[in-house]
Order: C-alpha cells, then structure tokens, then sequence
C-alpha cells in the first residue's frame, strides 16, 4: 500500500513537473536576471524571527551587567543579564543563552545590523521592511523574501510548499498590518506563504479534513475524478483555467496524501528530542522546521510571534520577560543547528535569526534621529519593572547567521561599549542581508519583474550589496 | 574497396586538421593586444564566403536536374568544376565559420544548428566530389544514383544551414515577421542625404533617434539608473565618456562603441540592448545616420513624445448599417473589425450557459433551478433581453455584485492596514447607495473627487503611521489613485521621478498633486527635497485652470467638474472599458489602467464611451446594451495561456472564459449548500439582507478572511483593478481541506439528508442547482457508485465537494 502510494507520489510529481512549465500569472511578468545555482552554497532557508524588538545588549551583545537596585539611574544601566562565554574565545553572549552560545562555532554573530530610519516607530513596518526588503508603503503589493525565493528557485520536493510561515496569527492586533507583507504581491498567490499558525496543528494543514478517514478521502478524490472526466465540459476545451484548477487540485491531493506530508506531524518525532524542542509553540516551530527541511522544504519562517505588548516587545518587565523569552529560544535553535549539521543538511541550509529593530532603556529611534518616545521609562528606577530595555532603538541590532556557506566561528561588527551602545563599525542594511541571501542561493542581484512596466528589484533597484565578510567563499 | 571513401576521410581529416590549427592561432592572436586582429578578419571573411558554395553548390544541383536523363549531357563538365569549387568554398567557408563563432563569443540553439549544418555541408560535398570522380574518371557507372544521393544531400544541407545563418544575421524571425516599414518619417529623414540638415530637420533627426533611445534605453541608462555609467537622456551625458569609452563618436559610427552593440548579434555578450526587444534594421540605420551627420542634437529640441498617447476629446463615429440580425451598435462595430480580421460569427450559447453567465455577470449568483426550466419554457422571442431588464432591476442584488468590483478599484474595506490609528475611512455606505441608486457616473466621479464626508475615503488614501516615502504622502496616493482609477494612466513612476514608462513628468505629478494638498508640496526627487514647488493643475494643461489660492475643497471642486465635463473623453472610455471588461473578460484595452495602450478596436470604444455619455452617464444601461448584443451570446473563448490574452498581438473573437471570482463562489456554496456567510458576519447593514433563502450575507459584505484570501479576494492596500484567475496550491488547500468549506458542506449535507429521502434525487437536485442540467448517464452512474442508496451524510458531502470543485462548476462558460 505504502509502496503503491510512493510509487504514485513520483510519477504525479514529475506530472505536475511537466505541467509546471506550461505555468501561470506570473508568466505575465517579464522576468529579468539570471538564476546561477551552480555557484550557489545554500539552498534552503530558515528564517528565525524574533519578533517585537530583541535587544541587542541582553541577547547577542552584552554589555557590562549593571544589576538591579533599588534607586539606579536609568542611563547607568547597559545589561541587565551577566554574560556568559560562547563557543568562541573572548566572545560573549547573555546570560540565558548558553546553548547557542555552545554551537557558535558553526556560525556567525552580526553585531551591527541597522534598522531602516522609518521615523515613529512601529513594528509592523520594521517587520515589513525586514521582510520584502522595501520601505512601507508601496504603490503595489511588494512580495515576501519567502515568495521571490519560492518564484525564483521553485519548491525543493513538488509536494512542499516552497514558502512556509510557521507560528503567526492574523486575528491579533495589527493582524491587517501583519497581512499587508505576509504576501507573494505582484509575483503571484500560488508563490505566497503557506500559514501554520500553531505547529502543534500543523498537520491539520497537510492531511485530509479533521474526522475524514484516509480511505474515504482517497474515495472522494476519485469521484472528483471521474466527475471532471464525464462532465459535459469536455465539449469546451482545454484552457488554462481548467487547467490550472485540475493541476492545483491534483498537487494538494499529492501534498495531502504523500509521506512527506508527515514531516508536518510532530508526534512522529522521538520523545527525548520532542522534549528539547517543546520550549513552546516557537520551540516546536523550530522542530517543524528541521523536519521539513530534511524533507526538502525552500524556505521557511519560524517566528516567536508579533503580538503587541507580547513576546519580545517588552514595554515593561523587560528584564524578568526576556528571561523567559531566552528560555524558550535557547535549547530549541542550538538543537535545530545541531540536528541539521548531523542530517548533513547544515552545509546547504542558510538559518539566519534576526529581529525588526533593537531595544534600548533611553534611546527611542537612534541617537541622530531621535523620534516620539513610546514608553514612559523614569530617570531613577524604584521599581523592578522598569529594568529592561523598553524603548525601541534601530541603531545596533544582533543576529546570527549559520550554514549555507556562511562562515564559521565568526565575528561581523561592533556596537560601543556605552551607551547608547550603537554599530560603530561595519553596519549592514537589510538590503545587504536580503542580497547575502540572494547570493548564497544563486540569485542575482538583477533579478526584477516589470510591473505596471516597472522594473521592481529584489532589492530596491537592485543595489544591495553583498556581505562577503558573512561567506566563506568571495563574491 | 579503399578508393571509394578516401574523398571523405580525407576531407574530414582535413578539416579536423584546420579546425585545431585555427584554433590554437585564435588563441595565440588573442593574446596580442592591439593590432591588426587577423582570426577576427578571417572570420569575418566568412559572411561574404559562405555565399560561394551556397550558389554555385545549388547551382550543381540544378544542372543534375537537367542531366538527369542523359548523365553525358553537355552540363557534366561544368558541374564537375561546380562541385570542386563548391566543395572547397564550403570548406573554407566551415573553417572560417568557426573562426567567427569563437571570436565573436556567440552562441546559442541556432548557432550549434548552423554550426553542425556547415561541417555537414563541408563533409558531404566532399563525399560528393569523390563520387563524381569515381564516376567520370574511373567509370564506375553503378555509382551514379549513390552520388545524385549524395549531391542532393548536400544540397539540402546548404539549404538548411543556410537558413539558420540568415537567422543568426537577421534574426528568427526575418522571414516570418515583418516589421512595418520605416514610418514615412524615418525614411524621409534617412534620405535627407544633403551634408548640411537644416535645424529644423536636425531636431526632427534627433527626435526620433531619443524615442529609440527612450524605448529601448532609458530603463538602464537614464535619470534612474546609469549603467555602465551611461546616460542618454540628455545631452550633456549622452557625449560623455563611459565606462567602455566613447558611447557616440560624432560623425563616426565606426568607433561608436552604442553603433557596436546595437549592431551585435542578440545572443552576444556586448549586445545592447540588454532587456527587451534587438533594434530593427531601420532603427539601427537611422542611428548610423544620425551619427554620421554629427549626431547634431540642437539646443531647443524637445522632448519628443515617447510613448503612444489617447486621444482626449470624444468621438463618435458613425455606426455602420445594421445588417442581418445584427442590430446593437456593439455587435456592429465588432462585425467590421471581424470582417477586418475575417472571423466568422458563431451561433450563439444555448439558454443554459447564458442564463449562467447573464445572472453572475449581474447579479453575481446562479439561477435557481426552476428559474433555467422556466426560461427555457418561455417561447417569447425577446426573453432574453427582458431577462437582462430583470435581473437590472434587481436593485439590491445588483448592488451586492458590484460592490466587490467597486471595492476593489477603490479600495475600499471593512478591514485593513490604517484603521487602528484612524487613517482611513470606510465608504461602504456611500458606495452602496450610489451603485443600488444607478448614481450617473459623472456625479459619481464628481463625488469621489469632490467628496463630502462619506465619500472621502478614496482621495484621503492612507494615512500611514511613520515617516513615509514622500511619493506615498496622502496628496500623492490620491493623485496615483485617481490618475490610474478614474482616468486610466499610471502616475506610480511619474511621482518620485520622470516617468520612464509614459511622458508624465515630476512636475506634472506633483501639480495634480497639489490640487489634494492644503499648501503646495516641495517636490521631492526619488525622495530628496528639491526645494521646488510645481504649479497647481490638471494633467493637461488646456483642460481648464485651477486656482492654486483656493482652499483644497474649492481646488477639488474645480478639478472633479473640469473631469467629468463631457469634453473628456478619457474619464467615459476608462469606465466604460471597465464595464466591459467585467462583463466579457477582457478589456478592449488592456491594462484597463493604461488607457493610453490600443484598443482593439477603436470605434467600438470611442461609440460606447460617447453614447455612455448621450444616455446620461448611465451604468446600468450601458451593461444592458453589452448583455443583450449578440458578441454578448457568442461561445465563450479560452486560451492556452494568460499571455495570449494579455499579449499586444490579441485578436478579439469572444469573450474570455472566466473563473467565478472568491464572492461568487462563496455566494454560489451559499445558494446551492447552506449559507457559508450568515447574518452575523454582515459588515455592511445599511440594507435589508437579501431576499434569498435561507438568508445568507453576500461575500461582498463580510470582512476578508482566509477563505476568500485564498480566493483571490485583494488585501485592499492598494487599487485593484483585475483579479488573478488562476488557481494556485494554496488555493486548492483551502478547497481540499480548508475548515470553512469543510464545516459548511458538512452541515448542509445534513439539511440535504433530512429534506430529500434518496440518492437518486439528491443527485438530480444538485447538478440541476450546481450546474443548470440534470447529471448525464455517466455522471449519474458514477455518483451513484459513490453513494449507498440511502446515502450518509458523508457520502453527500463528498458529492457536495466533487460537483463544486468541477471546472463547469467554477469557470463562466
């Protein structure tokens, strides 16, 4: 039966393979650019998002640790964690990060990401512009780094989807503004993401309807069959809206029913590695990652979740909630490296953990272009729950980049030692970050569509450069 | 016997032999920097070689012909020396061939085509030399078929290669394609071959030598992006040196590096220009004129008009005679353009597909069932159009439909980004009034232009919290939006700097801007403040004056009465291109946002635009007259691929088939099923629910949620105007095992189970409901298989998800 089942899954993808090149709207697009996956040394991509604000001086970057009393000044406080020592000699990580720390090794730490001026602060569109790489708003629906991956390169394994979103929730506050860039825009629907907002549920995507039973899903889907079979339709020929109906249908029916289809069922993993991972919802995002990628996923987002005042957006009790929120990334992200690297899918996977913006205890915007405070924070603090980094602050910001061809056991920027503790030495622009991404695939920097016959780049204009110091091998 | 292939092995030998040695002197050459380039003449010498054995090979083959009955006809001596002079030619002609193609970096399918062609041709008429002399000097007669085999062969082989050289110098499509001739313009400018051009004609030279520059150049080398660190949008740039050396020699096309690279074949790694379509011949020669002159470009030469630009005043030509049973003024203007293009009328659609596409074109649902059998009953020769009348008249299921389209164009939502912080309003109730009330047009326009409070929300835009992009502050979103909605033109690029996709200016955007803005805004270039300021005015300049001290509504008010002025033809053909593209699937001009593009047929847009104003401005009659012509009724057409709708060289023959868009599916499951939306997910109550049952609340009137994403349904952030009508995964997902539709046939096949007592009926009631037909022999045999006689609720469910997912069931006939 499962035999039968695999031998059908082969010969439907190279089906829908064949069908694929007859393809769809965004053959409309006039595409430019040329695609050089020989060169490329990744070819997937996890993103892992901490969303609402990771501040740099309590993750990544620590500071000296000013501990909490009663009558501190604000401006005298640079961490509130200890730090601890990483896998790398002389390099520090926080407290609460140990893990991570451990597998640095493998990877790079960026310490000099700057966030794009936007004046007023706001998440959303922090996070959109981390996302598509472009300054909201647009005049048309720009696409997701997710969606131009998945146009450019296509899905890995047919029956993946190529972009995968796991661990948001639209119906939360400023779901609408989450939505504007969680979005394939001009590109096309068939290249947006593919929602998994709770991967404990995950499966529930990927297998016939909750209470319908495998064979009568096989069943229905065979009636389905011979009822487009006899239709009377026949008579008006093909075009390729029918033929793009029955190909969509034939792919979910494959994704619904292929083995692969289990690397969304997290039951089907071992209980002692489950239990590393269940640090929550996020943690078991990761889990689900490292899963699908096994199974040749393209490109997937696991985010802690924006939800304001939530998660990383600390706007009080920043230092008692980060303590938790480095409880629930640690164990699970040196895991996911650790379990990748083992797979031997390390070298190819590009796991990039980055945040919309940083956070300061003062600082609101950056110290040139200071904006709107958002958060009262008092000059003395009496009170435990005014320590921690409440305001948000765009001019340093940390990430880690590991595989892919990133290099190892590395070191990219600085931020100061006071504060304000900002990048002074080699920023990078999210239009870098996208164009390193970009390069590790093989897509070139010229790659644009015509829209409303104007070129649209994947970075504006195309200009982002790419990051050579992060890679191993030179541009 | 040894003798019989030494031709051939010998010739092969020996070009192997040259091949390698020319080869290893490219290579040596190469290394020489400078100087006289001898592989590169070699190879060049190949253009003017190959001609040689093309004719007189050719001409050997024909003089076979006329000796074909006597082989010692008077023709054998001559074709002896044609064969050894061909022979040798082609030949030298491969070796040389080969020199070229390594020189030049070419290649590419035709290339390796023409390549492998040419050592054929090389080899095989050797073959056919060895032949000829084994036949005339050693009289070994029984060779005389083999070597006519081998001649004509070769011959073949010339043919062939031949053709992909023509190919790889004048491109695929030399033959098949043929260009319009130079426009009399052109030419008379290429023959202006006096030394000295009059100012006058050098500004007319130089016009057309920038619209090849803008058509083909601009997107790389103008004011927005300078590769290679060329400009030529401007003098000043233009004589610059770049990064390759001098782009324009005056008077010297020769050492013209842009004269190289326009001249290069396509797939050459230098070839210009890069994107897009190679220069025709006449375009590339009217540039070596132009250089050759002196490449004079005189101080006040203006800026030439670039891109094709509409006709702004109306017009209304004069309908040719009704002929036949052809009487509506569309199907008389659609029959001159098929009689221009000879396409037959076909007969038209049976009652069944038009009764389909007539209720979802306008009211947006399906007929019931009872509705199509007492439409086929009815023998009144008229009923279709009487049917059209009704289903107009239903004002507030009209209304339902067509909000979605007016939604999306206005983008206009109950949700979306900018509500949280009060920066955009809502104006369904407006909206809806205008449509159920058949508002006329130009009061509608005037009323999204001019608004008072319910229907501002299209010109306030967005207010977005932040700093923003200077060509997204509110006074310019309104400018794009209505630049691109109301008069159909594409002010997106103009509005952070001059265009390069149309004619509009910074400074053109930035003066309509300003009729939206309190005070007149700083000009900002790709989002750099300028320190200038525009005027305050229309998009074109003797369209009527605006007073620029006037308060912004007073400013609007002048504008949206100067638009809606019947003089402005371009405000009642955008609409009306609209309407018919609802209503048939495909604009007569296409992009509907591009009104300056061609339409297929002029006349048929020009009329439908004057009489829309003739009858008032009035929507409603307007789709009347397109669902009651006879094009209306014609089988609908579908293509292979959506580029062949979309493409500049579509031929209109019927309208395109079309896929029921998120709302109409939704409204469909809803009649058919059970409601999919109830009376609590109603966004919009300023009406009575509709009068169907079970009531269900229209998609139209719901908030966007996942199903309809899915669907096709727009996050209303920006204006759109046309759906995406493909379907994708994502989609088929949510069909497949999306919860929402899941839930809703579940529940409706319990109401089904409890209302109708055998499989049998269930069967029948739902392909007459679903489809407008009672299910085949086939059909009925197969869904009865899937079902027990007294059927479970699952297995009507699944019949449920079957029939629905049908393409009949979800694409517009």
């Amino acid at each position: 039966m499962n035999n039968n089942r695999r031998d059908f899954l082969k010969q439907s993808a190279a089906t829908i393979a064949t069908m694929a090149i007859g393809s769809p709207i965004s053959q409309l697009l006039t595409s430019c650019g040329v695609k050089n996956e020989s060169n490329a040394t990744a070819d997937a991509v996890i993103v892992l998002f901490m969303a609402g604000g990771m501040a740099h001086t309590e993750t990544f970057d620590p500071k000296k640790y000013t501990p909490f009393s009663k009558g501190m000044r604000s401006d005298s406080v640079l961490s509130t964690f200890k730090s601890v020592p990483t896998a790398l000699d002389g390099v520090h990580f926080s407290e609460g990060l140990e893990s991570i720390g451990k597998i640095l090794n493998k990877g790079t730490v960026i310490r000099s990401y700057v966030a794009a001026d936007l004046g007023h602060i706001l998440h959303t569109r922090h996070q959109y512009n981390w996302h598509t790489c472009y300054e909201p708003p647009q005049s048309v629906v720009v696409p997701h780094l997710g969606s131009w991956i998945a146009k450019e390169l296509g899905p890995k394994n047919e029956v993946i989807p190529p972009f995968i979103n796991i661990g948001q929730r639209f119906d939360v506050g400023e779901g609408e503004e989450l939505k504007a860039f969680h979005s394939a825009g001009f590109l096309g629907s068939e290249y947006g993401p593919f929602m998994i907002p709770d991967p404990t549920k995950g499966l529930d995507s990927v297998r016939p309807p909750v209470g319908m039973s495998q064979k009568r899903f096989e069943s229905r889907n065979q009636l389905y069959e011979k009822l487009v079979k006899e239709s009377a339709m026949g008579e008006f020929g093909s075009d390729y809206q029918k033929e793009s109906l029955k190909r969509s249908m034939e792919q979910a029916y494959i994704l619904l029913n292929s083995p692969e289809a289990k690397a969304f069922d997290l039951s089907q993993e071992p209980k002692e590695k489950y239990d590393i991972y269940n640090t929550g919802k996020f943690g078991l995002g990761c889990l689900m990652a490292k899963r699908l990628i096994e199974q040749g996923a393209r490109y997937i987002t696991v985010t802690t979740e924006y939800v304001p005042f939530e998660g990383w957006d600390t706007h009080e009790n920043g230092h008692t909630r980060l303590v938790g929120m480095k409880k629930m990334i640690d164990a699970p992200i040196a895991q996911l490296i650790k379990d990748l690297d083992e797979s031997g899918r390390m070298d190819k996977t590009l796991v990039i953990l980055a945040s919309e913006f940083s956070r300061d205890m003062l600082m609101e915007g950056r110290p040139d272009l200071r904006v709107l405070d958002q958060v009262d924070q008092p000059d003395v603090i009496e009170d435990i729950k005014n320590y921690g980094m409440h305001r948000h602050f765009t001019d340093g910001c940390s990430m880690l980049m590991f595989g892919g061809g990133v290099k190892k056991g590395s070191v990219f920027g600085k931020t100061a030692d006071e504060r304000p503790c900002k990048t002074i030495e080699k920023p990078i622009k999210i239009a870098e970050v996208h164009q390193t991404i970009y390069h590790a695939l093989g897509i070139s920097p010229d790659t644009n569509y015509e829209i409303e016959k104007r070129p649209f780049y994947t970075t504006p204009d195309g200009k982002g450069k790419v990051a050579t110091d992060l890679l191993e091998k030179k541009a | 016997m040894p003798s019989k292939i030494i031709g051939g092995q010998f010739g092969g030998t020996f070009l192997f032999f040259c091949l390698a040695y020319s080869q290893a002197l490219a290579q040596d050459v190469a290394q020489v920097e400078g100087g006289f380039d001898f592989m590169q003449f070699i190879g060049r010498f190949h253009i003017v070689l190959v001609h040689f054995p093309i004719a007189i090979l050719l001409l050997a083959t024909l003089l076979e012909v006329f000796s074909f009955k006597n082989f010692n006809s008077k023709y054998r001596p001559s074709i002896h020396l044609a064969i050894i002079i061909g022979g040798i030619s082609a030949v030298f002609s491969a070796i040389f061939g080969y020199v070229l193609a390594q020189n030049e970096e070419i290649s590419g399918d035709t290339l390796d085509l023409h390549q492998w062609g040419g050592f054929s041709t090389a080899i095989l008429s050797l073959i056919t030399l060895g032949l000829h002399w084994l036949v005339l000097k050693k009289k070994q007669n029984s060779k005389i078929s083999v070597y006519r085999f081998s001649l004509f062969a070769t011959s073949l082989a010339v043919i062939f290669t031949g053709h992909y050289g023509g190919s790889l110098t004048h491109g695929d499509d030399y033959f098949s394609f043929s260009e319009p001739k130079a426009t009399s313009d052109k030419s008379s400018l290429l023959s202006m071959n006096t030394d000295s051009l009059s100012i006058e004609n050098q500004i007319k030279l130089v016009g057309e030598v920038r619209a090849i520059f803008a058509h083909n150049c601009y997107k790389c080398h103008s004011s927005n992006k300078q590769e290679g660190k060329l400009r030529l949008d401007q003098k000043e740039f233009a004589f610059e040196v770049g990064k390759h050396g001098k782009v324009i020699v005056r008077g010297e096309p020769e050492n013209s590096e842009l004269v190289r690279r326009i001249k290069l074949p396509r797939n050459h790694k230098d070839a210009m220009p890069t994107k897009g379509k190679a220069l025709n011949e006449d375009e590339i020669a009217l540039i070596i004129f132009w250089i050759e002159k002196g490449a004079p470009w005189p101080e006040g030469s203006l800026q030439p008009r670039l891109f094709r630009v509409a006709k702004m005043e109306p017009r209304k030509p004069i309908l040719p005679t009704p002929t036949g049973d052809l009487k509506n003024p569309i199907d008389l203007w659609v029959n001159e353009y098929f009689k221009q293009n000879r396409i037959e009328w076909k007969p038209k659609v049976d009652d069944r597909i038009f009764l389909k596409r007539a209720y979802l074109d306008i009211v947006g649902l399906l007929p019931t069932a009872s509705q199509i059998i007492a439409f086929s009953k009815d023998q009144n020769p008229n009923k279709r159009a009487s049917l059209i009348k009704q289903l107009l008249a239903q004002d507030e299921e009209y209304t339902q439909h067509w909000l979605t389209f007016w939604n999306d164009a206005l983008r206009n939502d109950y949700t979306g980004p900018g509500y949280i912080t009060n920066g955009r309003y809502n104006i369904t109730d407006w909206l809806y009034t205008s449509i159920k009330q058949n508002k006329p047009y130009d009061q509608f326009a005037k009323e999204l232009l001019s608004p008072k409070e319910p229907s501002k929300g299209f010109v306030e835009g967005i207010q977005w919290r932040g700093t923003i992009n200077a060509s997204q502050r509110v006074e310019m979103q309104a400018a794009q939006n209505v630049g691109q909605v109301i008069l159909g033109l594409n002010l997106k690029c103009a509005s952070c700097h001059d265009s390069f996709i149309s004619d509009w200016k910074l400074e053109d955007a930035y003066a309509f801007a300003n009729i939206f803005a309190e005070e007149r805004l700083e000009i900002n270039r790709c989002d750099k403040p300028t320190g200038k300021f525009a005027d305050t005015r229309l998009l074109w300049q003797n369209f009527g004056n605006i007073d620029s001290t006037a308060s912004r509504a007073k400013k609007m008010e002048q504008m949206a009465n100067l638009l809606v002025r019947p003089e402005n033809g371009r405000i009642y053909r955008t609409v009306v291109n609209r309407i018919w593209k609802q209503m048939m699937g495909r604009g007569i001009v296409e992009s509907p946002d591009e009104m300056d593009n061609e339409p297929w047929s002029q006349d048929l847009l020009d009329w439908l635009a004057s009489d829309f104003v003739e009858k008032n401005y009035d929507v409603k009659e307007l789709i009347y007259l397109i669902a009651t012509s006879k094009i209306y009724q014609m089988p609908s057409e579908g293509v292979k691929s959506t580029n062949l709708l979309y493409d500049n060289s579509y031929t209109f023959r019927a309208m395109a088939r079309r896929r029921l868009s998120a709302e109409q599916f939704s409204d469909a499951v809803s009649q058919i099923i059970t409601p999919i939306f109830t009376i609590k997910d109603l966004k919009y109550t300023g009406t009575k629910p509709n009068i169907l049952k079970p009531a269900f609340a229209r998609a139209s009137l719901v908030a966007n949620n996942a199903f309809l994403t899915a669907l096709g349904r727009p996050n209303r952030e920006v204006v759109s105007t046309s759906r995406d009508s493909q379907a994708s995964l994502l989609q088929a997902l949510e069909l497949t095992n999306g919860e929402r539709l899941t839930n809703v046939l579940a529940r409706g096949a319990k109401y089904w189970k409890a209302q109708f007592k055998t499989r049998d009926v269930i069967i029948r009631v739902l392909f007459s409901k679903a489809l407008g037909r009672l299910p085949n022999n086939s059909e009925m045999k197969t869904a009865q298989s899937a079902m027990d006689e007294n059927p479970s609720i699952e297995q009507i469910q699944d019949l449920f998800w079957a029939v629905l997912l049908l393409p009949e069931f979800q694409l517009i006939y």
